[in-house]
């Protein structure tokens, strides 16, 4: 499928977008373009994988989606937030409704792993007497129930990845944009966190996962949208 | 659960340990001004109320007439009894006017070999008021050689060194603000630097940036807070010291007024650090607050 295609189709699925691209291209400094005239929509409550080979845009593509930057063209409407037009000051608001997996974890050394879980509902203005209970169940269902206060430094990859997720999704964010979050996990732990996404899918968060390890969608019936040299080349629907 | 209490969300960094010896050396030097200028005051308004309730006649001596000075004198005393208002009258004796002169002529001067004015001091009572100008003008009537000095230009001048003193002290204390709100700044930066990934991170998960800003005020106004402390303590020490030594007769500094400080003055000190923790908190704020807006 054409990309101009592939982004008409995208771009048409559905109602009650979460997240709209339109044209957006993406460039550092004087080079080339790394992203180029994508333009897709995420409904709300959908769930849906990015994939694509190493260097094709998808983590410059989740850095747009969660504010990091803005586009060089094109447009990004967030929330029903056209971004170009709406204030920074309004950006935190929106981006307290994101959660992110980040690719190399930024998890804070200096916290321990129920505190890095739980910055999400410190960021928010909770207490620890209401949200402690929360973090534990979460930790403990990530399988780091008896690591609590372990620092980040003295965990696996895989432990830190854990920790990273349950931050993403401990405020039950509108929307989850993952980068490679299964990355240094073995299966079983990966098929656990998917499982994980699905559950917070069905309580209503977007979920948006991006990937280059295929073997991810086959566990779940989710629509996918591919990357290759910046561009969305193709898609496939969710299975019904 | 995992802890009592979150644990801090900036951790402590530890290369801000010389922004503390640096506040304190300011701590220090702006408790000194401060205590200086308020010497400098004191002293200013224990001259003036000296000199500001009385005043000085003096009658020239006419060359080799004797008598017409003493007549003269009689005239202004008889002039000074009569004025309402005086408290004491009173001519300054021989023995008296040699002391007055012996630091600039010597010891055992002999008075009757120089045309010296005759002086003649008086004091004004508590809360009276007179018209010195019209004073002067009678006391000239009844002895032409008479010069009323009611301490005007020596209080003057008294006036401009205290303000001088004064002023210089406050000019000292803007400059130790400046060079602290400075000081502060670069550490600030430095700071946002060390932690560029935990702001980041903040930023990107929806902190505000007052609540970024906090994180980083509340460590240097505690810093700043304890540092100017120990500084303004030491300064007191030292006004302490030199209080005991005035109090064991022991005059640590010659020439200057006494350095010792009343409580009350001392109390001024506690002002150094609560304002140098101020300019720290608002400084780190509002350094923070502008490195943040440049973020999208």
């Amino acid at each position: 499928m054409g990309a101009a295609k592939a982004s008409r189709d995208i771009a048409g699925m559905g109602r009650g977008a979460m997240l709209r691209l339109e044209n957006v291209g993406m460039r550092f400094g004087a080079g080339p373009e790394v992203l180029r005239d994508v333009t897709f929509m995420l409904e709300a409550g959908s769930f849906t994988f990015l994939t694509g080979p190493s260097g094709s845009g998808k983590t410059t593509l989740l850095r747009l989606m969660y504010l990091a930057e803005p586009p060089t063209r094109g447009l990004i409407t967030l929330f029903g937030c056209d971004l170009a037009t709406t204030k920074r000051s309004k950006f935190p608001a929106l981006r307290r409704r994101i959660g992110v997996v980040f690719q190399d974890f930024r998890l804070l050394d200096h916290l321990s792993a129920f505190d890095n879980v739980a910055l999400p509902l410190r960021l928010a203005g909770k207490r620890l007497d209401h949200y402690g209970h929360d973090v534990e169940e979460l930790l403990d269902w990530v399988g780091l129930g008896t690591k609590l206060d372990a620092k980040p430094p003295t965990l696996s990859g895989g432990e830190q990845q854990r920790i990273a997720i349950a931050r993403a999704v401990v405020a039950r964010p509108d929307l989850l944009l993952a980068d490679e979050p299964t990355g240094n996990v073995d299966p079983d732990i990966a098929q656990r966190l998917v499982r994980l996404f699905e559950e917070l899918n069905r309580l209503g968060t977007t979920v948006l996962i991006a990937t280059h390890d295929r073997s991810l969608l086959e566990l779940t019936q989710a629509r996918e949208m591919r990357l290759v040299d910046g561009r969305l080349v193709e898609m496939r629907m969710p299975r019904t | 659960m995992s802890a009592q209490r979150p644990e801090r969300i900036m951790p402590r960094w530890e290369g801000a340990a010389p922004l503390d010896v640096v506040i304190g050396v300011m701590g220090f030097l702006a408790a000194l001004a401060l205590c200086a200028s308020l010497v400098a005051e004191r002293t200013a308004a224990g001259w003036r109320a000296g000199l500001a309730d009385g005043f000085t006649v003096q009658i020239l001596p006419h060359e080799g007439d004797g008598s017409a000075l003493q007549s003269e004198t009689t005239s202004v005393l008889a002039a000074l009894r009569g004025t309402e208002g005086l408290s004491r009258v009173k001519v300054v004796s021989d023995a008296e006017a040699a002391a007055l002169i012996a630091p600039w002529l010597g010891e055992g001067t002999a008075l009757a070999d120089l045309p010296l004015p005759r002086l003649v001091d008086a004091s004004i009572a508590p809360g009276a008021t007179i018209d010195l100008a019209r004073l002067a003008q009678r006391l000239k009537q009844a002895a032409p050689d008479s010069q009323l000095d009611d301490h005007g230009l020596w209080l003057a001048r008294l006036k401009r060194t205290a303000d001088t003193v004064i002023w210089s002290a406050w000019a000292v204390l803007a400059l130790i603000a400046l060079a602290t709100a400075a000081t502060v700044t670069f550490a600030t930066r430095a700071g946002l630097a060390a932690h560029k990934d935990v702001v980041s991170l903040l930023h990107q998960m929806g902190a505000h940036a007052g609540f970024i800003a906090h994180a980083f005020e509340r460590h240097y106004f505690v810093s700043a807070l304890i540092a100017s402390a120990t500084g303004a303590a030491l300064a007191a020490g030292v006004f302490a010291a030199a209080n005991g030594l005035e109090g064991a007769g022991i005059e640590p500094v010659p020439f200057l007024p006494p350095l010792g400080l009343g409580a009350f003055e001392l109390a001024w000190i506690i002002t150094v650090p609560a304002v140098a923790g101020l300019i720290a908190l608002a400084t780190a704020r509002l350094s923070v607050l502008a490195a943040l807006a440049r973020n999208y």
